[in-house]
């Protein structure tokens, strides 16, 4: 596959709602090409919402948003998404998961299993190719998941709270890769997260949703340097002051 | 898993050894002509085996049974992937399913004779209403309880209706359906069974009515211990398929 070119998010005066309940109004958003995104904000905020309307799986009332040129009405070939759950197949084995979106996007057999074979190698689980995952933590499980988002090499990355179900210790070395596999592909990448310092650590930008109805609270740019995966960013007094500043911002929400 | 499933047989063994020897004791007690000794009812097992009684009355149960049960299989996992995915069309049936499954369904075996006359189809069409109703009911909450996020994950992938039901739904539905076949396969031998007796006309259905109406009491134990070695294997039956067709669990 070419490589992909970088492209940006637009959210224009997006507005959602369940019935009753608003879950989004009037959100406006852009994330830049090549950008890293956290959304974070109180449960309820409807942070997972805008990330699944950006992916296409759920239309918007009112507003529009845009994937590069593309107006989004429905799932793109541009868009990856990594689930909080995992959502991995349980009866088929990790190598067959990672080849499930390039199988359900026509890529022949051959061509399929060594994509799979190297995106598994690259998110470190090389020789569990034939495991299910039944037989896998929940870390290589999502790291499973990030090896199937990858493989169809995406421009775009949408991730929904892919680290809430994983230990502390295997979030850290998960997150180091992440960062790493990003440097080394860029793509536009949206991370829903409940954790501050996950949404700092990781991003260029952290835009804090409020709750009921999700309206963009606030914007908070993250200036530590990159690459944070090698150095000790978390022990810094800048790191400590962004997660006091975005602290101070969600209190507020509470 | 295997050493527990061992241990589990083992149990199973000793517990049914043990209570075919206290029968075997009691029997010999001569309490009562309902309670003949479990080696009499061997011998008339053995006796009955051997002058052809017993291979054919179970030929023709064992034929209605495949012939009830094979559309019955392959009509209520059709019926139930359709419930499962078209809201319409459970709508449509939910009702009449739901009441014919708890309907005591041996009041309809006349209809049957009515409808096809005093014959083996009668058999073969208890057996087929005995089954469908459970095959079709798991089917469709296999189908039913298939993970949203699944779903999703394939839709982000561009999967459509049919890559859908191909890739996620039937899959996913599968250890429901063969749980399904198997609470089928054993209401299909209880189907057997009844529509026989109710015709009293053929098969081993037949052989306990005679037995029975003429207390020959080993014969009919004789009888009734062939039934269960067919619902058994029938049972086994489908969980082998299971075993091969569902090995992620």
């Amino acid at each position: 596959m070419a490589a992909p070119g970088l492209v940006p998010i637009v959210v224009e005066g997006v507005s959602k709602a369940f019935g009753a309940v608003r879950a989004l109004v009037d959100i406006n958003l852009r994330v830049g090409a090549g950008e890293f995104l956290s959304l974070i904000g109180p449960s309820g905020c409807g942070k997972t919402t805008l990330l699944k309307t950006i992916a296409g799986l759920l239309p918007v009332d009112a507003g529009r948003i845009t994937v590069g040129d593309r107006t989004v009405t429905g799932p793109g070939r541009e868009c990856s998404v990594v689930f909080q759950d995992f959502a991995l197949l349980p009866w088929a084995t990790a190598q067959r998961n990672v080849e499930f979106g390039l199988l359900l996007r026509g890529v022949p057999a051959a061509e399929r299993a060594s994509t799979a074979r190297q995106a598994i190698a690259k998110v470190g689980l090389a020789g569990f190719e034939e495991a299910y995952p039944s037989q896998l933590s929940g870390g290589m499980q999502q790291r499973v998941g990030l090896a199937r988002a990858l493989a169809v090499n995406p421009r775009v990355l949408l991730m929904d709270e892919p680290f809430a179900s994983i230990d502390e210790q295997t979030r850290r070395l998960f997150q180091d890769d992440l960062l790493r596999l990003w440097s080394e592909a860029r793509k536009t990448v949206v991370l829903v997260t409940h954790s501050m310092e996950e949404a700092i650590y990781l991003a260029d930008r952290v835009v804090v949703l409020s709750p009921r109805p999700g309206r963009v609270h606030e914007m908070l740019d993250v200036p530590l340097s990159r690459p944070r995966e090698s150095s000790d960013v978390r022990a810094t007094a800048e790191f400590a002051r962004l997660v006091d500043d975005l602290w101070k911002i969600l209190r507020k929400l509470q | 898993m295997r050493g527990r499933d061992s241990e589990v047989g083992r149990a199973g063994v000793i517990a049914v050894v043990s209570l075919l020897g206290a029968w075997e004791m009691l029997g010999r007690l001569h309490l009562s002509m309902f309670v003949p000794p479990v080696t009499d009812v061997a011998v008339a097992w053995w006796r009955l085996l051997g002058n052809g009684t017993l291979s054919k009355a179970a030929s023709s149960s064992l034929l209605s049974l495949a012939k009830g049960f094979g559309p019955a299989a392959v009509l209520g996992v059709v019926v139930g992937l359709a419930m499962g995915r078209f809201r319409t069309v459970r709508y449509l049936l939910d009702g009449w399913v739901n009441a014919l499954m708890s309907a005591p369904l041996s009041a309809l075996v006349p209809v049957l004779i009515a409808l096809f006359g005093i014959r083996d189809t009668v058999v073969a069409a208890t057996v087929f209403m005995f089954s469908f109703f459970v095959i079709v009911v798991n089917t469709m909450t296999g189908v039913r309880g298939t993970d949203r996020s699944l779903v999703e994950m394939a839709r982000v992938f561009g999967a459509g209706e049919a890559a859908l039901f191909r890739r996620i739904y039937l899959p996913a539905a599968l250890p429901a359906v063969m749980l399904g076949l198997r609470l089928g396969a054993v209401q299909a031998v209880k189907g057997m069974v009844v529509g026989e007796m109710l015709i009293s006309l053929v098969g081993l259905g037949e052989r306990l009515i005679y037995y029975g109406n003429t207390f020959l009491i080993t014969e009919l134990y004789a009888v009734i211990a062939s039934v269960l070695v067919i619902a058994l294997l029938a049972s086994q039956a489908v969980q082998a398929a299971d075993r091969a067709l569902v090995r992620w669990k």
